[in-house]
């Protein structure tokens, strides 16, 4: 198996010239990697849009859920008591915790969402392997496009890449 | 033999034969045997035969009587496992009639108090009894030769029969002996009065129920003092609007803010000479004809209307001269009485055996300073502190070569006399005392002496050589022979009622009283100093009494001092502020005090309380206050006139637990004063507690519904319920320097509401205990249920969780919660406070409190638990009544009413519909269970404008 | 380097004051002073004298458990004091930090690239510090955990209907929630900083806190879905916080502390007093880290005009007060309204008018609002009338309540002072081993507006 190119670039502009051409010419497109954000890129790589929101609404929900139930089952049915002649079940306040808890638990599943669709915490990756990569979180823009197995395939995209204003192109952890 | 096997090394173990390891066994087992049956060195009892009644920890009950300047109060004392905790009043007492005073009630700190003396004293280094007694022997082997010339007794009061056949005997024994009274706070102005008037000294006793109308000359009868209790009761009787007796009208001209004057109809602040012209005014409308004084208008129309309302109420009026009024002035009072035929009872006084009477304390110190005394033998008598400033007690004691003190402390006078003895507390010993109308009650101990102590019977027997006999014996064979024909028997039963029957006083025929020639004299000096007794330490006797300290005055809400009471017109001219220390100067005699600016005070007359300075009280006691007694002297005792003040540099902080608040508009609602005439007009109540609507769902307590009613027309401020509470629940004492950062611990406080002007004030009490709301804010904010609410709604809480937050008082409308910012039980006590004696007082129904916990009060929760235990073993339901809370059983006037609201019955529940009804703060809808009876006067309709 | 750092602010970008700063010179900028600067005796000399304050701190909680509350001026009427009030104030500012860098988040404002993340960090430590407080104030505080549920014994429950009991979850959500929101924020300049660190420990642990982050444009994507989610959520949870913290005086029946308007009039306070230590903070940082090249006085400029308008927003909170407790016509209300103006504590309550209320009109001047010098010292008067209004908030209801022959003051000791300031120093010193420790600035977002400022 040959491993994927990567090509650097000084700035984000040329990496989004090279990204659009690469796909224009059929070539496939892995991933990029910049020291800051660039929407541009969502529509140009293949990406699936991110669950993260979903699951942080529920994970908030179950967890106010939860509270409440806590303080209805201990106030209500566990250790009822005459609390200044409130209601056992006074839910106008017993709604404040579960709010509270509830944002906790949403920013918690919501960790754990983002985490599992970046497949983080990884601490090593081959990519890291490559040349002048430490740059990728400063101020260098990577781009990662498939080989494929005929030469001339190859030849071109490194053509393409060099054309599209590369400072560099080396393989996977060269 | 071989080694056991503690001797046996690993390797040789495996060489032991199976005899040999049984008989290793069988001398170790027998080593374990032996262990097991040594006993301890000391003898040990085994609690094998229970004594009869006695059940652990369940308390007792024994009537006794503790004594109050001399005369005797019955009380119940209260013991558990041995040792009493608290008392309450004896109903069948009729000083008492069941409830108590704070003297009474602190008696039992001061039985436990760590200061108290424990060893003889020789020249203030540590003795022996059989040392003193040797001492003495050879003493008194001088008086036998000389017939006891030079030998003198000096006592306070004496009313126990007992002590008096003792004193009739020593002096019998030495004829040349004499023996002297001394006490700092007497009736011998009302004593002199009754010579003046009848030709012989007699003991009034005036009888406030049967009195419509009183009219109170500077006389204080509501004040603290032996007949508080019975005068209160005796007048709230009187004050019944629901009474068909009719409801009695009060006038009062004072020279000092009293009781008497708070709960007055009508209140006039005069000075003492003013008072008197006020009392030849009177007697001249009933036409004694005396030369009429220079009235100013208001006092004119005071006169005119009392002496009027006096005599319109003939045979149910009365007239009360008090300390400050000359004799001639108490005469005068008697003529009047006479003249209204007014509800007055004379008797023999009864202070005195019938073979001799004492005599006057200035001869012995006249005695004292020519040498003619040989030896002086004081009993529990501390004149080396209350002695008048110009007889130079200590000087002269100097010059008698055996003098003897015994007494409860080692005192001032203890330090001024060779001898100290330790004295037992009236708790520890036999004896007997008479009530100030003269009822005797048998004086019974209720727990061994705790130190090597003797009582004044033991001393006596001592001195007058008589053999050994036991206080015991000695009480006994003083009414053998008022006992009918069992002694036994009735001795059983007067124990058992606390009171010796057939004791009552019987009233002698006076005769008509001779018409003093009274001449109105005005005061030279522009300030007049008026003494007074001490509400929390009456003449220094109970300086060392930490509940006492800390007990706030009825008026000032002072604590923990004596401030000179000035009015705001004094203060204004000498330019003198609240705390400023001040010099008082009579003469070449100064004292210096801090000035409490006081509303009801009389332009030209200040007013100090005696009872402070003590130079050796003890450790709570001693250099709190000012000492009046430097400048009293035998001729001037209660009014001291030409003083000078002069204001100084320092300043001190008058240590207050509360504000003496002025109302007006809204703010009266807090406490609503009526009049009888608007009660009996009023259609609709304008003060009920009305139930506001509300979203929470109804509670309804399906067993007992606990709730309280005070009547703050009938509570005259003694404070009585305060110490009450204080004994009942452990409730700490925080010191001076803890009030000075406004903490306290009382679960019950006094307020003092004033709806008049300084000059003219018309204040009323208000005990505010734990409201115990229904709608309770402190519960909601207690995070961790703390603070909750019980099934017969109490606002319960619970020690052992709260945590301190400190949100439950900061949201208590009433601020009746006490926090622990230290450990006032618990390791950071004041002073000696943390002596393990004093634990044996604490009672062990209620436990003490940790730092950082709140407390409250919990309607006695402890009593309404007990009470349903009796009732649970009895398989019948609590009875009405048969809860009474502490500061309920401690009122004089009944002003407390505690019981089950869901007994349509109960006394509580019938108050209730009282159309004075009303509960404090009602509108925030907290629904107390506590809820108050609004004050009550009677204005007379002819002085009304003065009080409009 | 130095060139854009002396830079004067361009009106054409007022963000980035360098007229032109490529992405390693700002990435530099940030995470030069961290790596490779050395602190310098500034740093240290702060350090010092903060650490005593540190010191004092813990001698003042020693005192105060040993001893007991009772070392504090509080008393049997005014149960609460300067624990209290100072627990408000550092939760305020902690309210402050989230609730601003979240705000621009949302509203996508450019400038607040420069400092959101110090006021993130101000935030987790300000809320960590008050959080400190109700359990210093308490009576027992080694049962403080008695207001969390959990199995016990005596099956007991914490009492729900209690504002302290909303207060606990409250700080504890708000806080692991603000440690978050920081931390996220913080995840590609850590990866930064790994790539940058020159020492072994410092790759390796600046390695494990970046979690392997590789700036992929999937990771990007998710970066900024989660984070702009986590800001949505913050603004009502920072609401809601501070809301509980006015509830803990509104939840009652105290004349002054009954009031409706109690939790929106918090929460502004909040924002008041946070934008006000972030303006303090700002300014500190541009000057200790020498970051005027990213920090301008537009940034200033900007928070000054937020101040201005929290201010008029309070000063109608105030006048509502006023007016309300006139209009209702309750006596105790009109009394302690009375009281306010003219009784024992009015001298404070006039000075706490003067700074939060009058003070602050100043920033109406454009020539003020661009003073970093006065902006400072306007904001540090905010901070102090803020407190006052928190302190004179338990004190006047407390010693003015409705029990008039219970009134009395407050009077503070040695030990509450110190543990008044003592706190301060404690905040100084953690926030300076922060600013050696992490990129004081967001780098990434730094490049961000370097391209978006056409700058780069």
């Amino acid at each position: 198996m040959t491993k994927p190119l990567v090509a650097e670039f000084s700035d984000p502009d040329s990496l989004i010239g090279a990204a659009l051409r690469l796909k224009r010419e059929g070539h496939q497109l892995l991933d990029t990697f910049t020291p800051f954000r660039l929407p541009e890129l969502d529509d140009i790589l293949p990406l699936k849009p991110p669950r993260i929101r979903l699951s942080m609404l529920l994970g908030g929900l179950a967890m106010a859920g939860f509270a409440y139930f806590l303080q209805w089952y201990s106030s209500v049915i566990d250790y009822p008591l005459n609390v200044g002649g409130r209601p056992l079940n006074s839910w106008p306040v017993f709604l404040l915790v579960p709010f509270e808890v509830g944002m906790l638990a949403a920013a918690l599943s919501g960790l754990a969402a983002f985490l599992w669709t970046c497949r983080l915490p990884r601490l090593y990756h081959p990519v890291f392997d490559t040349t002048d990569f430490a740059r990728a979180s400063q101020d260098r823009f990577f781009l990662l496009a498939a080989q494929t197995a005929e030469e001339e395939r190859r030849a071109s995209l490194r053509e393409l890449l060099k054309q599209a204003g590369a400072l560099a192109v080396r393989e996977q952890g060269s | 033999m071989k080694p056991g096997l503690s001797g046996a090394k690993p390797d040789d173990i495996s060489g032991f034969s199976r005899r040999d390891a049984l008989r290793i066994f069988a001398t170790q087992m027998a080593a374990l045997a032996l262990a097991g049956c040594s006993k301890p060195a000391e003898e040990i009892v085994p609690y094998v035969q229970m004594p009869e009644g006695l059940v652990p920890g369940e308390p007792l009950r024994f009537a006794t009587a503790v004594p109050m300047s001399g005369y005797g109060l019955g009380v119940m004392g209260i013991s558990v496992d041995g040792h009493p905790i608290k008392v309450e009043g004896n109903p069948r007492h009729p000083a008492s009639l069941g409830a108590t005073d704070v003297f009474a009630e602190a008696a039992v700190l001061s039985l436990y108090d760590p200061d108290r003396s424990r060893t003889p004293t020789m020249k203030g280094s540590i003795a022996s009894w059989d040392a003193f007694l040797a001492a003495l022997l050879l003493q008194l082997g001088k008086h036998d030769r000389n017939g006891g010339k030079g030998l003198r007794l000096l006592t306070g009061r004496v009313t126990s029969p007992t002590l008096l056949r003792q004193i009739d005997g020593l002096l019998a024994r030495y004829p040349q002996a004499m023996w002297h009274v001394h006490e700092p706070i007497d009736d011998s102005l009302e004593r002199d009065g009754t010579i003046l008037a009848f030709g012989q000294a007699l003991h009034v006793l005036p009888h406030l129920d049967k009195a419509e109308v009183m009219l109170c000359l500077d006389a204080d009868p509501l004040g603290p003092g032996p007949s508080q209790i019975a005068n209160a009761r005796h007048w709230v009787e009187g004050r019944n609007p629901k009474s068909p007796s009719g409801f009695s009208r009060c006038y009062v001209a004072e020279s000092r803010q009293t009781l008497t004057g708070i709960k007055a109809d009508h209140r006039l602040a005069l000075h003492p000479a003013g008072i008197s012209e006020i009392a030849i005014a009177v007697a001249n409308i009933l036409g004694a004809g005396m030369p009429q004084p220079k009235l100013a208008p208001a006092a004119e129309r005071f006169a005119k209307a009392a002496a009027q309302d006096l005599i319109a109420r003939k045979g149910r009026a009365l007239v009360l001269a008090g300390r400050t009024q000359r004799a001639e002035i108490h005469a005068l009072a008697h003529w009047i009485n006479a003249k209204l035929d007014a509800p007055v009872d004379f008797i023999a006084p009864f202070d005195r055996s019938s073979a001799h009477e004492p005599s006057a304390f200035a001869a012995l110190a006249d005695d004292l300073h020519a040498g003619r005394v040989e030896t002086l033998v004081i009993l529990d008598c501390n004149v080396g502190y209350d002695a008048p400033a110009d007889l130079q007690i200590a000087a002269a004691l100097d010059k008698v070569p055996f003098s003897v003190h015994l007494g409860l402390y080692a005192d001032e006078t203890a330090g001024i006399c060779q001898w100290h003895l330790p004295q037992s507390h009236p708790f520890e010993n036999w004896s007997d005392l008479r009530a100030a109308d003269g009822t005797a009650a048998i004086v019974q101990p209720l727990i061994q002496p705790l130190y090597g102590t003797r009582s004044a019977h033991d001393l006596l027997t001592t001195l007058a050589g008589q053999d050994a006999a036991s206080a015991y014996d000695l009480v006994r064979e003083t009414w053998r022979s008022s006992a009918g024909a069992s002694f036994e028997d009735w001795w059983r039963q007067t124990l058992h009622d606390g009171v010796v029957p057939g004791t009552a006083p019987r009233s002698v025929a006076a005769g008509t009283p001779r018409r003093p020639e009274v001449t109105s004299t005005k005061a030279q000096g522009d300030l007049t100093l008026v003494l007074s007794p001490d509400p929390s330490t009456w003449d220094g006797r109970f300086a060392n009494n930490p509940w006492l300290q800390e007990c706030p005055r009825p008026v000032s809400k002072e604590v923990w001092g004596n401030a000179l009471s000035i009015s705001s017109e004094d203060a204004k001219r000498l330019n003198l502020k609240t705390g400023d220390v001040a010099r008082l100067s009579v003469k070449d005699r100064v004292v210096q005090t801090p000035v409490l600016v006081t509303a009801g005070c009389v332009p030209g007359v200040i007013n100090l309380t005696l009872g402070y300075g003590r130079r050796n009280a003890g450790a709570i006691g001693t250099s709190i206050g000012t000492d009046a007694y430097g400048l009293r002297t035998s001729d001037a005792l209660w009014t001291i006139d030409g003083v000078t003040i002069a204001a100084t540099a320092d300043r001190r902080e008058i240590l207050t637990t509360q504000n003496h608040v002025r109302l007006d508009g809204d703010a009266r609602d807090l406490y609503p004063i009526r009049s009888l005439k608007d009660i009996a007009e009023a259609v609709e109540p304008d003060v009920t507690d009305r139930a506001l609507p509300t979203f929470y769902p109804p509670v309804t307590p399906e067993t007992y519904a606990w709730g309280m009613v005070i009547d703050t027309a009938a509570c005259i401020g003694c404070n009585a319920c305060v110490v009450a509470c204080q004994a009942e629940n452990n409730v700490s004492v925080v010191g001076p320097e803890e009030i000075a950062r406004g903490r306290d611990m009382h679960w019950l406080r006094v307020d003092i509401y004033d709806h008049g002007a300084p000059a003219d004030p018309k204040a009323g009490f208000q005990p505010v205990p734990c409201m115990q709301c229904e709608n309770a804010p402190c519960e909601p904010v207690c995070p961790v249920a703390a603070s909750v609410h019980d099934s017969e709604g109490l606002n319960a809480q619970v020690y052992n969780r709260c945590v301190g937050t400190r949100f439950c008082e900061a949201n208590c409308p009433y601020k009746v919660r006490r926090f622990n910012f230290f450990g006032y039980a618990d390791g950071q006590e004041y002073a000696n406070l943390g002596a393990d004696t004093l634990k044996a007082q604490r009672n062990p129904e209620v436990s003490t409190r940790q730092r950082g916990v709140m407390e409250k009060c919990t309607y006695c929760v402890q009593r309404i638990s007990g009470a349903r235990r009796t009732a649970k073993k009895e398989d019948r339901s609590i009875a009405d009544g048969e809860v009474v809370t502490a500061c309920q059983s401690a009122c004089p006037t009944r002003a407390i009413t505690f019981g089950d609201l869901n007994n349509p019955n109960s006394a509580a529940k019938n108050l209730k519909s009282d159309p004075r009804n009303y509960a404090l703060l009602g509108h925030l809808d907290t629904r107390p269970r506590t809820t108050y009876l609004a004050d009550l006067r009677n204005p007379n309709g002819a002085l009304k404008e003065e009080h409009s | 380097m130095s060139v854009i750092a002396s830079a004067p602010a361009n009106p054409a970008h007022p963000w980035i004051a360098a007229e032109h700063a490529n992405y390693s010179e700002v990435t530099a900028l940030i995470a030069d002073p961290v790596l490779l600067r050395p602190a310098g005796w500034r740093w240290w000399v702060a350090l010092g004298v903060s650490g005593l304050f540190v010191l004092a701190t813990v001698v003042a909680i020693y005192v105060l458990f040993t001893e007991g509350i009772g070392v504090w001026g509080v008393n049997s009427t005014v149960v609460w004091g300067y624990a209290i009030a100072s627990y408000v104030w550092w939760i305020a500012i902690g309210s402050g930090g989230t609730l601003i860098s979240a705000m621009l988040l949302i509203t996508r404002q450019r400038w607040r690239a420069s400092v959101n993340r110090f006021a993130e960090t101000m935030t987790v430590f300000a809320v960590s510090i008050s959080g400190l407080f109700p359990i210093l104030h308490l009576g027992r505080p080694q049962y403080f955990y008695w207001l969390a549920p959990y199995p016990n014994t005596m099956l007991l429950w914490p009492q729900w209907r209690s504002a302290l009991v909303w207060d606990f979850w409250a700080i504890v959500s708000y806080l692991l929630f603000s440690v978050l929101f920081l931390y996220i924020g913080l995840l590609p300049d850590l990866a930064t900083m790994r790539d940058r660190a020159t020492t072994v420990p410092r790759q390796v642990i600046y390695g494990a806190l970046a979690l392997g982050w590789r700036g992929s444009a999937h990771h990007w994507r998710c970066y900024e879905t989660f984070q702009i989610t986590l800001a949505a959520l913050a603004v009502p949870l920072v609401v809601s916080v501070h809301s509980i913290v006015g509830l803990d005086f509104a939840a009652s029946l105290m004349p002054g502390w009954q009031e409706t308007i109690f939790p929106p009039y918090f929460v502004v306070g909040a924002l008041f007093s946070g934008f006000a230590s972030v303006a303090i903070l700002t300014a500190l940082v541009r000057w200790g880290l020498r970051l005027e090249a990213v920090i301008t006085v537009h940034h200033f400029n900007a928070m000054a005009k937020i101040l201005l308008l929290a201010s008029i927003v309070m000063t109608c909170s105030y006048a509502t007060e006023w007016f309300m407790a006139w209009y209702a016509g309750a006596a105790a209300d009109r009394s302690l309204l009375l009281f306010l103006f003219t009784g024992s504590y009015a001298p404070l309550y006039w000075m706490q008018l003067f700074f939060n209320c009058l003070l602050p009109q100043a920033l109406w001047f454009p020539s003020v609002r661009r003073n970093v010098l006065f902006v400072v010292v306007i904001a540090m008067g905010i901070n102090i009338g803020m407190w006052l209004e928190r302190i004179l908030i338990i004190w006047n209801t407390l010693s003015h309540g409705y029990a008039v022959s219970m009134w009395r003051l407050f009077y503070p000791t040695l030990w509450d002072w110190m543990l008044l300031f003592g706190p301060i120093g404690l905040f100084v010193f953690f926030f300076l081993c922060f600013v050696r420790l992490v990129p004081a600035v967001p780098m990434n977002e730094l490049r961000k507006l370097c391209r978006e400022e056409h700058v780069a």
